[in-house]
């Protein structure tokens, strides 16, 4: 049997903040009655404003969740609450489940077996073969457009737009309409670019010309290697769907978790997720979508920095491959030691270089490395003991926790390493993970 | 060859205003300078994208930093995950009081905050001046450290007791300066004395008030001429310090001149058996009384000017003139009644007299006479009267009002000033108490109660108080604040021992 978990692995579980503060007040004793726990399920009545308690339960392998309130979340407040008393050790063990979780949980497992795959008919599959090929044609006609915009802007001069915050939201919206949303959503960046401050002209020649450079890579597709024209496809914005990637071969290890961030100013919110095989030494990342930043009931996105799972990775196509849908699980999340760094700062530039010649698109790169953080002027920096060093991306955080865990002395890091230097992502204080 | 910056000023202008042709692109992108577009537009774009990439390959380059001295390692070990996680939700939810326990039980038993939750240890204990003993005595060396890189955390790191180096004196930070002080007064008073008074002119307002504040333990007559130059100093802290500690120098002529204004604004009136007190009102200070801190302004409008007058020549006045000059010990005189209203104001000179001249006897008599608690700004708390008294004396209090079914205000703040471990009769007459409940006593009074019952009750011991308070819950009227507060309550103990648990 795993480990309990930890509070915050519970609160992250929360669909949003308001939720977690009153999952919090129910993460006493006091209300409840009846609960218990197995290696795999947890249960328990809360008394609510009700006549009868209500019925929470947790199958903690999804982990998936139930309750007899009214409340539309996923998970509840009950469910939270009972979580987190579960993950405070108030929850008794019980030799077997209460009849009601028991019926729950077979009832859930006999609706999975009976959602077995139905074969698609052929006409679905000329329906979608028309589709795509109505969407090609539309996104190449967009890509002709999108790149007269861009000589357009370098004829006239960038000056134009200088302080300007939604200059290319127009081309943008056509992107959008041209099915090209990995395009738009570039381009919607670059908007703000020209309001950005010192230097902005040569970070928005900078992403004019990736953007150039994926249009005529774009027009060139059928000469691509096949990697690669699967890495512009997916910056144009092609969608690929997880039943395709979860066809391809697994990549069975022991993926450690090293680090999340949640983006939440994007077209939509997502949450970011890094493994690396124990065995393999692949990196990979997991994406979670959500329009309202609820990450709580995908089971994709509640991995917790500092485990370890044994599972089954799908690579999505494209190159270097680092994007995967999560397969089959051979078990539970558990604790893992700190992973150990096989770069030192310099390898680790030398693989990021090595990274933009397969994809010169791509933004960041995971890392994980041996260092002191260290205050240099206003900003700070990552320091090996001989002084060599790279800025630290903290977007406006404080470095506080790093440093604390520090103590001046060297420390095992995750992070995002990108041409503007490394953004922390979690730092190892002796063999437990500290999210940052 | 055309570089990214010549690309950038192009782009930047317009190529149709400025034309650009490339011919060599600058390394890595050489070889590959006869690829570009014919077209003038894309051939920049292209060079642009060429070079971008170049650019943000290179991107971290190593480079050189000063490494910052690391802190030394720590002797005592941080606290294990569990207690860790209480800490942390403690810390996240509240309450602040809990948090000051949690943690100075964890110091003394030995640990210290886990590095990660320091950062937010320091920050609450910036705003929350309550905190700062319990956090520092968690920091560590770890902490220390890590305090010692902002200045607002050094002021919570410099509430522990700190070690004093050599030549902390003249170098050292206030709080090292504070403690190198008081270190020598204890072995060379006189030196210490005449090292203070040979640099104070060219102390800084603020080290004067801190550095006066040092006398207080230990305080002798020899220091008298030095606290009566106090008097005449530039900074409002440091002349109000002055004269609290010269007030407690009996000798003093400080003393004398707050003893001459005392005497005859009280009297006793006597008509038949009753007695009562009559006061004269005195006059607008004068500039002597004004040097001696008597301040003209009442802190509030609720307070007469001249009534204000009154307090603080009552509060300064050294409290042995009572007895004398009214002819009854300080029980009798609390208790007699006093003319036209005055009897806050007289109380509240007396009050904070008592706690300027620590004398537990008036605490004694003052907390017997039963006032209303904080009836007006200025007002000298039970609990700080109590404070005074020996810790068994206390609990003793404490017992007598919760016996007597308590007064709303002043029962909690008697529990509040029983420093753990209580004793049985104490925790017996709170049981009590509460088991009587609304029978005897208000539910908000009792609700106030059970926080400070939550914090102060043993959860080392055989009984499980929080079992106790749950079942209480249970009895008590549905209808009243009491089961959400008997539960908070339960929760608050069951959490202090599971903590208790980790910590041994």
């Amino acid at each position: 049997v795993s480990g309990r978990w930890s509070v915050d692995q519970v609160l992250a579980l929360a669909p949003d903040a308001a939720s977690a503060t009153t999952a919090r007040t129910l993460a006493t004793p006091s209300p409840w009655s009846g609960t218990g726990a197995t290696s795999d399920l947890v249960w328990g009545l809360c008394a609510g404003s009700g006549k009868s308690p209500y019925q929470a339960i947790v199958d903690l392998s999804g982990p998936a969740y139930k309750c007899s309130c009214p409340s539309r979340k996923l998970p509840c407040k009950h469910a939270l609450g009972l979580l987190l008393l579960w993950a405070m050790d108030a929850v008794p063990v019980a030799a077997e489940p209460a009849d009601y979780a028991e019926s729950w949980r077979r009832s859930r497992a006999e609706r999975a077996a009976a959602a077995a795959v139905k074969p698609r008919g052929e006409r679905d599959e000329q329906a979608a073969a028309k589709r795509a090929e109505q969407r090609a044609q539309r996104v190449e006609a967009g890509l002709v457009e999108l790149e007269r915009w861009l000589r357009d802007q370098v004829r006239s001069g960038m000056s134009a737009v200088s302080g300007s915050y939604r200059h290319a939201e127009p081309v943008a919206a056509r992107m959008v309409d041209a099915q090209a949303p990995g395009v738009a959503a570039q381009l919607r960046r670059l908007s703000t670019v020209p309001a950005s401050g010192d230097g902005w002209p040569e970070r928005l020649l900078g992403g004019y010309a990736r953007l150039h450079l994926l249009a005529r890579a774009h027009a060139q597709l059928d000469t691509l290697p096949p990697e690669l024209a699967a890495t512009v496809r997916s910056y144009v914005g092609f969608p690929v769907t997880r039943e395709s990637v979860l066809a391809e071969p697994a990549v069975t290890d022991d993926w450690l978790v090293l680090g999340v961030r949640d983006v939440l100013d994007g077209t939509i919110p997502s949450r970011r997720t890094y493994l690396r095989g124990r065995e393999t030494s692949r990196w990979a990342l997991l994406l979670a979508f959500d329009p309202q930043g609820m990450f709580g009931a995908n089971p994709d996105a509640v991995l917790r920095p500092g485990t370890l799972l044994r599972a089954d990775l799908h690579y999505y196509p494209g190159r270097p491959p680092l994007r995967v849908a999560l397969g089959f699980r051979h078990g539970e999340p558990v604790p893992a030691p700190a992973p150990e760094p096989t770069l030192d700062l310099t390898g680790q530039a030398d693989e990021w270089a090595a990274v933009l010649e397969l994809d010169p698109w791509a933004g960041d790169w995971p890392a994980v490395v041996r260092g002191i953080p260290v205050a240099d002027g206003a900003g700070w920096r990552f320091a090996e003991p001989d002084g060599a060093s790279v800025a630290l991306r903290l977007g406006g955080a404080d470095p506080w926790v790093l440093v604390a865990v520090s103590g001046g002395h060297e420390v095992i890091v995750a992070g995002e390493w990108s041409a503007e230097g490394l953004r922390p992502l979690a730092v190892w204080h002796g063999e437990a993970a500290v999210p940052l | 060859v055309t570089g990214y910056r010549e690309l950038v000023a192009a782009a930047t202008v317009g190529l149709a205003q400025r034309p650009l042709s490339i011919t060599v692109l600058p390394e890595p992108a050489t070889s590959h300078s006869a690829l570009l577009d014919t077209d003038p537009a894309a051939a920049v774009l292209d060079a642009a994208a060429l070079l971008d990439a170049a650019r943000r390959a290179s991107g971290p380059v190593p480079a050189s930093v000063q490494l910052p001295a690391p802190a030394d390692a720590d002797t005592a070990p941080e606290l294990r995950p569990v207690a860790a996680s209480i800490i942390a939700g403690v810390l996240r939810d509240g309450p602040a009081d809990l948090l000051a326990d949690l943690l100075a039980a964890a110091a003394r038993a030995g640990f210290r905050a886990p590095a990660p939750l320091v950062p937010a240890l320091l920050s609450v204990a910036v705003s929350s001046t309550a905190l700062r003993p319990a956090v520092a005595a968690t920091l560590g060396r770890r902490g220390s450290w890590l305090a010692a890189q902002q200045p607002d955390w050094l002021r919570v790191a410099d509430a522990a007791a700190v070690e004093p180096g050599e030549d902390a004196w003249e170098t050292g930070r206030l709080a090292e300066r504070r403690a190198w002080l008081a270190e020598l007064r204890r072995g060379e008073p006189d030196a210490a004395r005449e090292l203070l008074a040979a640099g104070w002119a060219r102390e800084a307002g603020e080290d004067r008030a801190e550095l006066i504040a040092v006398l207080a333990a230990g305080l002798s007559a020899a220091y008298e001429p030095f606290l009566e130059a106090a008097l005449d100093d530039r900074k409002a802290d440091v002349r109000r310090r002055a004269a609290a500690l010269l007030a407690r120098l009996p000798g003093s002529a400080y003393a004398a001149r707050a003893r001459a204004r005392g005497t005859g604004v009280l009297s006793v009136e006597r008509r038949g058996l009753r007695r009562r007190l009559v006061v004269t009102l005195p006059t607008e200070p004068d500039d002597a009384a004004k040097r001696d801190g008597l301040d003209p302004r009442p802190p509030d409008r609720r307070v007469g000017a001249k009534a204000w007058v009154l307090t603080q020549i009552i509060a300064a006045a050294p409290l042995e003139l009572w007895p004398e000059l009214l002819g009854d010990d300080p029980a009798g005189l609390v208790r007699l009644p006093v003319a036209d209203d005055f009897g806050t104001d007289v109380h509240a000179g007396w009050r904070t007299a008592a706690l300027r001249q620590r004398s537990a006897e008036w605490a004694r008599a003052l907390l017997h006479a039963g006032d209303a608690p904080q009836p007006r700004p200025g007002w000298s708390s039970d609990e700080a009267l109590a404070a005074l008294l020996p810790a068994d004396e206390r609990q003793t209090r404490a017992v007598q009002l919760l016996r007597d079914t308590g007064r709303p205000g002043v029962t909690e703040a008697a529990l509040q000033g029983c420093p753990p471990p209580w004793t049985r009769p104490l925790i017996t007459a709170l049981m009590g108490f509460l088991a009587r409940g609304v029978d005897t006593a208000q539910p908000g009074q009792i609700g106030a109660l059970l926080p400070v019952a939550a914090r102060g009750l043993p959860v080392d011991g055989p009984v499980d108080y929080a079992a106790e308070f749950r079942r209480l819950a249970d009895e008590a009227p549905q209808t009243t604040v009491l089961p959400t507060a008997y539960r908070r309550a339960a929760d608050i103990l069951d959490l202090r021992r599971r903590f208790h648990e980790e910590l041994h």
